[in-house]
């Protein structure tokens, strides 16, 4: 131990901490590939299908709760994918990943409140005027359904951009840059809306899913190495 | 340069010691870390790290929970209201001086 501490070294590696091993690009991956699936699923005939299928079964077990309840079972998809991953994390941690390396609870809001809100405001205001462009009659109804996933990848690629210069973590600016390049081309190309939520939110889950895989496998290495130099 | 030794002797001092400013910055940076990570991340040996932290608790900026992990000890330590209050002010200090050198060093 020396007497120079570099006290922003030393708080930029705890909050790189829950990053670095990958899992949070796998579980961003895995969240992306679900929740364009979903939504394309959703458009299809078979998709179709299922939803009216599953409207007439909350109709007949719940009467006039229904309605709720359908909004409900969405909530408990999304809450109960988040929980399974966080809890598979915490598994691979405890055995394998932090074993030896130690635990850390990451801060609940490691992006700065200005980006959050900077990112909250791309998408709204990309809703904003794909709407102003409908009215003006500039272009279509499709157009705005593809602005609100070009302008949900805008809005999510900045964070990942504001997160990666805090915590000085490169392949989140990397990832937040491409994110957002997707997001403009798939705006520009005559898609409808279920075919930009699976082109958009499959290559989000391919570039996370490369990241985090490329993270994991790194963090697994030195794991490896420290164990062997025992 | 009397004004930099009056800012340096507002330093806090319990924060001021490397050691403690160790721990002090790994748990701003975090809700909470466990002593295995404080060890790795500080390099400071068991005793001492117990020691330090010690004297963190009593002075009121960390907050110390013993517990057990399957069958293990578990030691988990988190910087209470008033610690991160403390390590804010005297970071923000701490890098107005350092950028008042630095500027005062240039010119």
């Amino acid at each position: 131990m020396t007497t120079h501490i570099d006290v922003e070294d030393l708080i930029r590696k705890t909050q790189q901490y829950e990053f670095v091993d990958g899992l949070r690009d796998l579980q961003m991956a895995a969240i992306m590939a679900l929740l364009g699936a979903f939504a394309w699923f959703s458009l299809t005939v078979a998709g179709m299908h299922w939803y009216v299928r599953l409207i007439l079964y909350l109709k007949d077990t719940f009467g006039s709760w229904a309605r709720w309840i359908n909004g409900l079972v969405y909530l408990l998809i999304l809450f109960t994918v988040l929980g399974g991953s966080l809890w598979i994390m915490s598994i691979l941690r405890r055995k394998w990943l932090w074993q030896e390396s130690g635990w850390v609870k990451s801060l609940r809001w490691q992006v700065p409140r200005r980006v959050t809100v900077l990112s909250a405001v791309i998408m709204l205001g990309g809703i904003a005027l794909g709407l102003i462009l409908l009215s003006a009659g500039k272009v279509d109804e499709s157009f705005v359904l593809r602005m609100l996933w070009a302008a949900t990848g805008l809005g999510f690629g900045y964070t990942l951009i504001g997160m990666g210069r805090e915590i000085g973590l490169v392949r989140y600016i990397w990832l937040g840059v491409f994110g957002g390049l997707a997001s403009t081309t798939v705006l520009l190309l005559p898609l409808t809306f279920g075919q930009t939520a699976i082109l958009l939110n499959g290559a989000w889950a391919l570039a996370l899913g490369i990241t985090g895989s490329i993270a994991l496998r790194r963090a697994l290495t030195t794991i490896r190495q420290v164990n062997h130099g025992r | 340069m009397a004004d930099e030794f009056k800012q340096i002797t507002n330093f806090d001092r319990l924060i001021h010691e490397p050691s403690r400013l160790a721990i002090m910055a790994v748990l701003s940076a975090c809700e909470s870390a466990d002593f295995t990570y404080l060890l790795n991340a500080t390099g400071l040996s068991k005793g001492n790290l117990s020691s330090h932290l010690s004297k963190l608790r009593d002075a009121g900026y960390v907050n110390i929970t013993k517990g057990f992990k399957g069958n293990y000890p578990h030691t988990t330590c988190a910087l209470t209201r008033g610690g991160r209050r403390a390590f804010d002010a005297y970071r923000k200090q701490y890098l107005a001086l350092a950028r008042r050198l630095q500027k005062e060093a240039h010119n």
